[in-house]
């Protein structure tokens, strides 16, 4: 068993272009959500939603590439290189692209491109569907064109868990560097959800907040979408040694779990199933961890929940656990939020700032946990968990640990 | 029983699969353990029924009671009506 580091990473989020932006923003306390301005909002319930904003795919690609790329697949890629340079990763050095795997989550995929097919198909009558359409909008795109950028022939392929697609795209990535079936890997999350079809199908599930997103708090109203994406370099703790690398934190566990029981309602136990199933791949004590980052819709069958499951496994020691919620600040990126979210949990492990749950008013009796509210706190951070809960009772939850 | 309420009955008893004697309009959807997810299906089906667009978290609405899912057709429908036609 090798132990596994995180040496880079690279995000494209509401709150900014990069990992590092992301994250001061976070710290910050910077909320990204407001009116949606990518399409009309005529028609929408709500029309709120967190835009990566200002995002030209032609500083990123050329004009010939970028005709293959859904949305879905530039934040993908766009992430991937920034956590490459930042790892100093070489894969063309003894063979290390050869086997390196590439795993990347996403809830919908190409979801503009087949927004803009079926417009084209039904909304125009043109029977006239552009024949890259399939290649744009497949699940698998943002990992394939990683691999075909870098180079990475090793195992490669999507994961799909809703919610949770990210953090089991980073879990299988974990486990193949930690056994040993893959020497490196590039994985994590991507989504480009904010389309007219989404939004209408999420609203027509009455789930979504007219106003913000306050996770935790009393006066709640639901979620709210986000899009963008997280990637990050995975790599054996001896690798990164001998190369002098910066390790960012160590990955120590992932555990996963199925409610096997409602298709949207979530189950305490099903959560803390996996909450303890990632501690006991990690060989971490509930003492050890300090700071959660939760699921935390936003919702009113989420919160209560996960916190009832955090309780659950925690005991006493819950109550001086720092838990927070990001979605509070960059809302849901379904497919990518847990790699959005191991961003966050990677800055409160390397800078000691648990960042906070913004838009936080009063709390729930239902929910009482320490949420870290309105503003980022400095504590020290020795180990973190990262939580995903998906609809279909679909969970992941991750475990890091400070940088050796 | 006015035709309203006789298909929101209807649509109540087909999407639950509760027996519709059970339904009343003082009743609220959690009452009779209508799950969240019929809920919706509920309120959809209505909506695509009539060709309303039910309101969502408006607090002027009651859409948590059979009675104020009828009140909230009705009104709407109403409104449809009175609307003056579009040149």
């Amino acid at each position: 068993m090798q132990r596994v580091v995180i040496t880079g990473m690279g995000a494209v989020t509401p709150l900014g272009h990069t990992a590092a932006a992301t994250w001061s923003a976070m710290r910050e306390g910077r909320v990204a959500i407001g009116p949606i301005t990518s399409m009309s909002r005529d028609g929408l319930r709500f029309g709120i939603a967190a835009e990566v904003q200002g995002f030209d795919p032609l500083a990123h690609f050329d004009e010939k590439k970028l005709i293959l790329f859904d949305r879905v697949s530039q934040f993908a890629l766009v992430a991937a290189r920034e956590a490459i340079a930042q790892s100093g990763i070489d894969f063309s050095a003894d063979d290390l692209g050869e086997n390196t795997a590439v795993v990347i989550g996403t809830g919908i995929g190409g979801e503009q491109t087949h927004d803009e097919a079926s417009r084209r198909l039904y909304g125009e009558n043109n029977p006239r569907t552009h024949p890259l359409t399939i290649v744009r909008l497949m699940a698998n795109a943002p990992a394939c064109q990683i691999s075909i950028e870098h180079k990475l022939t090793g195992p490669a392929f999507a994961t799909s868990s809703a919610c949770a697609s990210a953090n089991h795209a980073l879990a299988q990535a974990f486990h193949m560097v930690r056994s040993g079936v893959a020497d490196a890997a590039v994985a994590g999350g991507t989504e480009a959800c904010i389309t007219l079809g989404v939004i209408k199908a999420w609203e027509a599930m009455r789930v979504m907040a007219d106003d913000t997103c306050r996770p935790f708090s009393k006066q709640r109203h639901g979620m709210v979408l986000g899009e963008g994406a997280g990637v990050f370099v995975l790599e054996t703790l001896e690798r990164a040694r001998q190369r002098g690398a910066t390790i960012l934190a160590e990955f120590i566990g992932a555990g996963m779990s199925a409610d096997a029981g409602d298709i949207v309602l979530p189950s305490e136990a099903g959560m803390a199933k996996a909450i303890q199933r990632a501690l006991a791949d990690g060989a971490l004590g509930t003492a050890e961890v300090d700071y959660i980052n939760a699921h935390g819709t936003g919702t009113p069958g989420n919160d209560p929940t996960e916190s009832k499951a955090i309780r659950r496994v925690f005991g006493a020691h819950a109550d001086r656990l720092a838990v927070s919620s990001t979605k509070s600040m960059h809302a849901h990126a379904l497919g990518a939020a847990g790699a959005i979210e191991l961003v966050a949990t990677i800055g409160a492990l390397r800078e000691g700032v648990a960042p906070p749950t913004m838009n936080f008013l009063d709390p729930d009796p239902e929910c009482d946990l320490d949420y870290v509210p309105n503003a980022a706190r400095e504590l020290p951070v020795r180990a973190a968990l990262s939580n995903s809960f998906a609809f279909g009772g679909l969970n992941a939850v991750l475990a890091l640990r400070r940088a050796p | 029983m006015s035709s309203v309420q006789d298909t929101v009955f209807d649509i109540i008893a087909k999407e639950s699969g509760i027996d519709r004697s059970r339904i009343t309009p003082n009743a609220t959807l959690k009452d009779l353990e209508i799950q969240s997810l019929d809920a919706v299906q509920i309120i959809f089906e209505i909506e695509d029924h009539f060709k309303v667009t039910m309101p969502d978290r408006d607090p002027q609405f009651d859409t948590e009671s059979v009675g104020g899912l009828i009140a909230t057709v009705e009104k709407l429908l109403a409104e449809q009506t009175t609307q003056p036609i579009a040149p």
